[in-house]
């Protein structure tokens, strides 16, 4: 596997050439303050130092050794322990956390770079940050001063973890159907009984505490999704003073043996009485997840993205270092016994797929992540709302979208390497592993489309996507000709996936069916149009200089690689949807 | 784990009703495979399979092979299952009588591959390997050879090997460095590295017999100049029987994705004494005549795994209960309804379903053809056969694969956060499933095995040897009652496969780039296309059942709604692949190797 190296040219590329970012910091008072262009290139450039460094080296040692459990008791891998600390010390846990709390404060467009870094370096060890980055989130946004001021300071200085423990054996997707009881006490804190499993970083040696964010039910609580309330229920209890005090009657039962992120420890947490306190009003707990979603479900896109850049940077290494076979057009290396593998096109065609899906991965969380940055800095409320509602209708396709394409471009990544791809030595096939959890973990993709099209697209009546599609509207009408090669496509891309839109917001009427039929081909379709825009984007900027440097030389052969190869899987897509629900009812259970 | 059925109901469908297996089995003087017979066979393969080897799946999986200086243990119950395999007289099913097969078809034989591959893939591979070796000395040994390998091998006393790859060459074998030096005695002494050889050492036979390829000291560069050797890792007495320890070793085994009970063996051999199996430099040849149906062996694991993966997807799908119904609650006496409800669960499980079930109507279709290849009683026939199986097996190993992988895919994906745990058993499936993408020739060197050799190396005739038969389907059917629609579009399809086929063809004699340039493309279109061609196939047969009133509705039924499906949500895929194919080399060849980044 070929060292990782931080795409630090291509991030910069996106943020300052492509999206010109500085300018809307300028114009975030909260943001104008603490990040600039050059603090943000700083940054970057410490964090790939540290991901590639410290972090990238324990990814194939970790994946082989994997978490072990003993009596209640998790450990993770060799160096994870030490790692941890240096990432920790770095203020990284608290990238973006509130600077009143001790956090940076960074905007999520640059924490959004640093969790690619991270997690092409190594997914499992990533997710730890992740997971008490959300956890903070909620408390932030939902919890009592109080709290805010006793947990807050410790989880971003990476001193306590924190774990988010939704999933029930029984109940994933479906959380109105969970068990776990909260019965209140007289000091009003609440004893808290029940099973979660799936606990991501649920326990483990990296930190002194662990701050759980558990949902249950208060005992006068509605049935279904709207009786459900969130409680901060730590590991260690903690004193008035900030000292740590007895363990909570809490603990890990066992870890799961999994296909990938083998060194993230997946934990069944039994809680038993523990004591925990409330978050945000009682039964309003979905709704204080939901804060931390959008967040978390673009984190889980990027950690596609940053499988797939790892698999690419080891592949197109492969690729040219292998020799095999000659050029269908005549020899190439004339001195060597046969010629590289990066000759032959149909392993162009895998690399330039993994790269334009990569590179269009990258420019669009980007996107997104500076949509969040919108909604939550703005001061301008109409700014606020519109960036708010791109946000809740672009969130699912990243999620979804991006950890679909890289699990393609992962198995790509491996294939590339042919017999060598699947032997573990080679780290290849450990990408495709810890990539497939991505396309289920945070509401499986499926969950994603129903979200984007029933809640967001035909929920919202088409505005939310009105938003879009105008955006991209106003941008291919202002184009210059001599981008027509690629407005011209995505022109047409946009316009089908109108006539999709308004179709299916009839159809939708009709037969609530329609909705879950359509939603994931949807979905792609959708992704496939934004990743257009955002090609076309590129190119834009990369045509003006392509004098200047072959980096932008490169841009633009992706470009039309992308535009010619890749989008026209939509036609496909759309004649799918356009199918509608009936061929899928044909058949009662029993026949199946 | 899911628990694995043989689907039986579907073989017999396939093989009474669609294919007509007995009348072929009568055409090619296989009086012995009378469908009573055959109905045996199957059923005790399914017994054997679902009662022994799929017991054996995850345990293997968890345990692996464990090497030990040059000794390589299978995991627990392998050699005791080997043991009962080899008495029940199912490693010689399909071999030649002569040196003690029961000399039954070769499509039987391949139906009893597909149990043992669905049941556990990493088993199967033992078998598997000794049945390649078997047919290329069978096809080139000498009468001697035969009698002391041929007839241990059919035995199953020893089990065999394929030895091609190298550390430096995979795809590329014309730059192989292993080397044989003619002896006096009429043998060579073989020298050289060979990597990635399944079941090159194991615990499961008393000798393992090596198919080595190697160069002559003379020989050509390049790919003329490769020889094939049998290398046995004991060399046989005068009477056969196990003798002296010949130099070879293995050197160490690999740890792998997926597979993991099956040995990848690095096989060292140090002036091991082999003995040339055909004629030298002709090495390539021999081992081109396994091919055919070593790469049907490997496409039909896609569909194994994706078998088991449909069984236990479509179970869990019945079993687990989470939200409901969004046209209102089918269960409401549970706290929520089964997830098979919900359209994109039903979309996940008919994709597998009608890639499954079309995957196996081409496989069979295939399998026959080796069957009238081998004996059909004119050359006609038998060339006829040769020319539809050159064309269709890059597409078998390929589209059957790729299909696996997608399908095995979704079966972990309707499992939600279990489907990654590995005690549910559907992670392992992908995990096996992935290299049969990969090995055999990778499903890119399959694209462009069909496209350039097959297709346009051949001027069209291979291709239009099958668009023919689907054209003349078409024209029969087309005014098919129910189906007339669907055999329209087929038609179209069938159409627009020979025109592409043309475009990528001319632009080829300006651009040798063009054929890899759209060649995995095509192929994809190609398999979706002849999906499409079988699926109407077992439509007509299910509406005339129907039709006719034969019991089993339900079966029927369930077949012409997975057509419709196949029809309506996945056959549209041939769009995307039509407009790939079509895009051209220009924007996959323009940019320079350093501008790849990095």
């Amino acid at each position: 596997m070929a060292d990782y190296k931080a795409p630090l040219r291509d991030m910069r590329f996106v943020l300052n050439e492509v999206f010109e970012v500085s300018k809307l910091w300028a114009q975030l008072p909260a943001l104008a303050e603490v990040v600039d262009e050059d603090t943000a290139s700083a940054i970057l450039e410490e964090a790939g130092k540290v991901a590639a460094g410290s972090i990238a080296p324990l990814n194939r040692s970790g994946d082989e050794e994997g978490c072990s459990w003993h009596e209640g008791a998790v450990r993770t891998p060799a160096g994870f322990v030490e790692a941890y600390r240096t990432y920790a010390e770095g203020g990284w846990v608290g990238v973006g956390g509130d600077p009143e709390f001790g956090g940076m404060g960074m905007p999520k467009v640059i924490g959004a770079q640093v969790e690619e870094l991270v997690n092409s370096a190594n997914l499992s060890f990533g997710l730890y940050p992740m997971l008490t980055a959300g956890a903070c989130l909620s408390i932030l946004n939902h919890a009592s001063e109080e709290l805010k001021a006793q947990y807050l300071p410790n989880m971003y200085a990476g001193v306590w973890a924190g774990s988010m423990c939704l999933t029930e054996p029984h109940a994933g997707t479906d959380l109105g159907i969970i068990r776990t009881k909260a019965e209140p006490q007289a000091d009003g804190s609440y004893k808290i009984s029940g099973t979660k499993i799936f606990i991501t970083g649920g326990e483990h040696d990296l930190t002194e505490n662990i701050i759980h964010l558990v949902l249950a039910k208060l005992p006068d609580a509605p049935a279904g999704p709207k009786g459900i309330s969130l409680f901060l229920v730590p590991k260690v209890m903690v004193n008035a003073d900030g000292s740590l005090g007895e363990r909570n009657a809490l603990s890990c039962g066992s870890i799961e043996h999994k296909m990938g992120i083998k060194a993230s420890a997946t934990c069944v947490m039994n809680f038993d009485g523990a004591t925990g306190w409330i978050v945000d009003a009682p039964n309003k707990g979905l709704a204080a997840m939901f804060t931390m979603m959008n967040y978390e479900r673009l984190g889980v896109g990027i950690q596609g993205l940053a499988l797939g850049e790892r698999s690419y940077q080891s592949a197109v290494e492969y690729a040219r270092e292998r020799i095999q076979s000659r050029a269908p057009t005549g020899p190439q290396a004339k001195d060597k016994a046969a010629d590289p593998i990066i000759v032959h096109p149909d392993v162009r065609r895998m690399l330039l797929t993994m790269k334009a899906l990569n590179e269009g991965g990258r420019a669009f969380s980007s996107y997104v992540a500076m949509q969040l940055d919108t909604a939550k800095y703005s001061e301008d409320a109409a700014t606020r709302k519109r960036a708010d509602e791109l946000v809740a209708l672009l969130t699912p396709v990243a999620k979804a979208f991006l950890t679909d394409m890289a699990l393609e471009t992962t198995v790509h990544g491996q294939q590339i390497f042919g017999g060598h791809g699947f032997i573990r030595e080679w780290g290849q096939e450990q990408l495709v592993r810890d990539c497939r959890i991505t396309q289920i973990y945070e509401g499986t993709n499926g969950i994603q489309a129903l979200d984007l099209v029933g809640r967001k697209v035909v929920g919202s009546g088409g505005a939310f996507y009105q938003h879009f599609a105008d955006e991209i509207k106003a941008f291919t009408d202002s184009a210059d000709a001599s981008l027509a090669e690629f407005v011209n496509p995505l022109k047409d891309a946009i316009a089908n996936l109108e006539l999709m839109t308004s179709d299916l917001l009839e159809r939708a009427k009709a037969n609530p069916n329609e909705v879950g039929a359509a939603s994931v081909e949807y979905l792609q379709v959708f992704g496939y149009t934004a990743y257009a825009y955002m090609w076309a984007l590129m190119a834009r900027t990369a045509l003006a200089k392509q004098d200047q440097d072959d980096f932008y030389v490169s841009k633009l052969g992706t470009a039309r690689f992308f535009f010619a190869r890749l989008l026209p899987r939509i036609h496909s897509l759309t004649a799918s949807v356009k199918a509608g629900s009936e061929s899928l009812y044909l058949l009662d259970a029993a026949q199946f | 784990m899911p628990d694995y059925k043989a689907p039986l109901r579907d073989t017999r469908f396939l093989i009474s009703d669609v294919f007509d297996f007995p009348g072929s089995y009568a055409a090619i003087g296989a009086h012995d495979a009378t469908p009573d017979m055959v109905e045996a066979i199957l059923e005790e393969g399914a017994k054997f399979c679902e009662q022994v080897l799929a017991p054996l799946n995850r345990s293997g999986d968890e345990e692996g092979c464990q090497f030990d200086n040059g000794v390589v243990t299978t995991p627990k119950g392998f050699k005791e299952a080997f043991a009962q395999y080899v008495e029940g007289g199912w490693n010689g099913l399909a071999a030649d009588p002569t040196y003690g097969g029961q000399g039954l078809p070769h499509s039987l034989g391949l139906l009893i591959s597909e149990m043992v591959g669905a049941s556990n893939t990493s088993w199967g591979m033992y078998p598997g390997l000794t049945h390649g070796a078997m047919s290329a000395i069978h096809a080139h040994g000498s009468e001697a050879q035969k009698q002391t390998y041929l007839t241990a091998l059919t035995e199953g006393r020893w089990t065999g090997t394929m030895c091609l790859t190298e550390p430096q060459c995979g795809t590329d074998l014309g730059i192989i460095k292993t080397r044989a030096v003619p002896q006096a005695d009429g043998s060579y002494a073989i020298s050289g590295t060979k990597i990635f050889i399944s079941a090159g050492e194991h615990d499961l036979s008393e000798n393992i017999v090596h198919l080595v390829l190697a160069k002559l000291p003379d020989a050509p560069a390049g790919t003329k100049g490769i020889s094939l050797f049998i290398v046995p890792k004991f060399l046989p007495t005068a009477t056969g029987e196990v003798g002296a320890r010949n130099s070879l070793s293995c050197g160490s085994i690999e740890h792998k994705m997926g597979i993991k009970a099956s040995a990848t063996c690095v096989m060292n051999f140090d002036e091991a004494t082999g003995f040339l199996i055909g004629e030298p430099n002709k090495g390539l040849n021999c081992m081109f005549t396994m091919m055919n149906h070593a790469r049907l062996g490997t496409g039909m694991q896609g569909l194994c795994l994706g078998e088991v993966s449909y069984q236990g997807a479509l179970r869990y799908a019945n079993d687990r209960l989470q939200m409901r119904a969004l046209t209102g609650a089918k269960a409401p006496d549970k706290v929520a309804d089964p997830i098979i409800v919900h359209p994109d669960v039903r979309r996940m499980l008919l994709t597998m379903k009608a890639l499954n079930e079309g995957n196996r109507a081409l496989a069979y279709f295939t399998a026959q053809l080796i069957d009238q290849a081998h004996g059909a009683a004119e050359a006609e026939q038998r060339a006829e056969a040769e020319g539809l199986l050159a064309l269709l097996t890059p597409i078998c190993k390929a589209f059957m694969t790729e299909s696996g992988l997608e399908v095995t895919n979704l079966g972990m994906q309707v499992y939600g956060g279990h489907g990654y745990i590995r005690e549910w058993g559907m992670e392992q499936l992908v995990r096996d499933c992935r290299i049969a993408l990969i090995y055999e020739g990778t499903n890119g060197i399959q694209a462009l095995d069909l496209l350039g050799r097959k297709v346009l190396g051949s001027q069209g005739k291979l291709l239009r040897g099958f668009t023919k038969i689907v054209h003349k389907f078409c024209e029969a059917q087309g005014a098919h009652p129910q189906l007339a629609a669907q055999v329209a579009e087929l038609a179209t399809l069938n159409r627009q496969w020979g025109e592409l086929t043309q475009r990528i063809g001319m632009a080829a004699m300006n651009n040798p780039d063009e054929v890899g340039a759209a060649s995995v493309d095509y192929l994809m279109f190609s398999g979706y296309v002849i999906l499409a061609y079988f699926w109407l196939r077992m439509a007509v047969v299910a509406q005339a059942q129907l039709d006719a009133g034969s019991g089993d509705a339900a079966f029927y039924q369930a077949k012409l709604a997975t057509c419709a499906f196949y029809f309506k949500r996945v056959l549209p895929r041939t769009a995307a692949h039509l407009a790939a194919a079509d895009a051209g080399s220009d924007c996959m060849m323009a940019l320079p190797a350093a501008h790849f980044g990095v």
